[in-house]
């Protein structure tokens, strides 16, 4: 996985390509601190770029926004077509963390 | 050639060292200097041999944690010495070759021979007590390290013994399936020793009985930690797993209480009923059971549904399904059809809906597991990329 953070607008943006896997939990930690740090209200996680998502994948999806929610936050994610769409919607991850189109 | 030392300072002697040191020299007033040197540096375990021969009678006699080696010496020489311990006694012990800096095809050949490193001859004493440590660290270092990981492995092994027989053999399944005008073909492999997917196959009532399956989010030791924990919950309500939905609200609420935010499981649970062949499930988030009816007809059925353990008073939806005798339902893990190496290569629903039906309908003498895994991996794998559970459900006649 790779990511990008743009903090240019109103909501804090990270693009996050490649795959979201297991074995990207401690980089992906960093993601999780910058939408904790942020002083945006929202914070956008753009999935346009990430090829796949594994269960670990959604796990720290699920961690950011549990964060970002702790520090008065709201986070959704954009973005997410095909394989990383199903992903998201089969065990509806979008009941808990909003999904935008 | 004996060497003086004196021009150098001479190392400070440091704690003992009781490393098994054996010094290989054809000169005798050799041997002496270098164990004098060893002496004042600490090293207190030290070991002669006055030609390659001899070097091998004592390595054998006793196995030494480094080897200081000459190489021009009669009978046998360093080189030969060296090639016979490593291809013959298979032992990586040091060997440090002493070697006079003029040699230089000889420095190249003793690498090949299989030295660990060189130290000059004449021996200058700073110069050789530093490398000695050095390899003898590093030995030591490498040593604890293996026995770590023997240890490490050893205990997977045994949790992987203990998670294993969390599930039923077959015909322990058979024993609640068979007399329920049923049968099961089960398959489950961690992705590494251990796991995070479980299934179940467990009596309700003389009529009933329920199909459980699981996958634990991530994979490892704390997947595999979370699905002793599941199991545990789920073994305790197993008489109240009459309502799929509600059983697995609850669940999910265990779930809740206990696992760290980024953890979850999805699942899918069903209840089988021999008085009316009526299917009850509900779905968090399973991969999409299929379904073949014995009449060639093919249904997708729908187990989405919010993943288990991330929010309490999740809700979960039953839906209700007639079988058939000779009707078969295939239940999976995602493993089965993700590919992250080539993640567009991963199948969709209707392709290996299209690979399970085929299975169903060869009937291989492999038994439908295995069958399938063949067609989906071309053979079947040493190993899965991610824990893989596929259960297979098919309808007696009455």
């Amino acid at each position: 996985m790779d990511y990008k953070i743009d903090q240019g607008g109103d909501a804090l943006k990270v693009y996050i390509s490649g795959v979201l896997t297991f074995d990207d939990h401690e980089r992906f930690k960093s993601v999780v601190k910058a939408i904790s740090d942020s002083t945006s209200a929202t914070a956008e996680i753009d999935l346009t770029e990430t090829k796949m998502i594994d269960s670990a994948g959604i796990g720290m999806l699920l961690l950011a926004n549990d964060r970002a929610k702790k520090a008065g936050k709201d986070v959704r994610l954009t973005g997410a077509s095909g394989h990383v769409l199903k992903v998201i919607q089969l065990p509806k991850v979008d009941e808990i963390i909003p999904v935008a189109s | 050639m004996v060497a003086q030392p004196a021009h150098t300072p001479a190392p400070s002697p440091v704690d003992s060292d009781n490393a098994r040191i054996l010094v290989v020299d054809d000169l005798r007033s050799s041997r002496m200097l270098i164990g004098s040197v060893l002496k004042s540096a600490g090293f207190s375990n030290i070991d002669y041999a006055g030609d390659g021969i001899e070097a091998l009678e004592r390595f054998e006699a006793h196995e030494p944690d480094i080897i200081l080696l000459d190489i021009v010496m009669p009978r046998m020489d360093g080189f030969e010495v060296s090639d016979a311990i490593r291809n013959r006694f298979k032992s990586d012990v040091p060997i440090l070759v002493q070697s006079g800096v003029q040699e230089a095809e000889q420095r190249v050949r003793a690498f090949d021979m299989g030295a660990t490193d060189l130290v000059s001859k004449p021996i200058n004493a700073g110069e050789l007590i530093s490398r000695l440590r050095l390899h003898i660290e590093r030995r030591r270092l490498i040593a604890r390290l293996q026995r770590y990981q023997k240890r490490m492995e050893e205990e997977l092994h045994s949790a992987e013994g203990m998670q294993m027989s969390l599930m039923k053999e077959g015909p322990e399944v058979d024993a609640i399936t068979q007399p329920r005008q049923a049968r099961m073909e089960t398959f489950y492999r961690p992705s590494y020793k251990l796991g995070g997917d479980l299934w179940d196959v467990f009596e309700i009532d003389e009529h009933r009985f329920g199909v459980l399956m699981v996958d634990l989010s991530g994979h490892g030791v704390s997947a595999a930690i979370n699905a002793f924990r599941l199991h545990m919950l789920a073994e305790r309500s197993e008489a109240d797993a009459t309502d799929p939905g509600q059983w697995l609200a609850r669940l999910s609420d265990e779930l809740y209480e206990i696992l760290p935010i980024e953890h979850f499981a999805t699942a899918f649970y069903g209840v089988f009923d021999t008085r009316d062949l009526s299917l009850t499930f509900a779905g968090a988030g399973a991969p999409t059971p299929v379904l073949r009816r014995a009449n060639g007809n093919v249904e997708h059925l729908d187990a989405s549904g919010l993943i288990m353990g991330c929010r309490s008073n999740g809700h979960y939806e039953n839906q209700r399904l007639i079988l058939q005798p000779g009707d078969r339902l295939c239940l999976y893990s995602d493993a089965l059809y993700e590919n992250f190496d080539t993640p567009d290569g991963a199948l969709s629903v209707e392709e290996l809906s299209a690979l399970i039906v085929a299975t169903m309908e060869a009937d291989a003498e492999d038994g439908f597991t295995i069958d399938l895994i063949k067609r989906v991996f071309g053979s079947v794998p040493e190993s899965f990329p991610d824990d893989l559970t596929i259960l297979m459900l098919e309808v007696l006649p009455a």
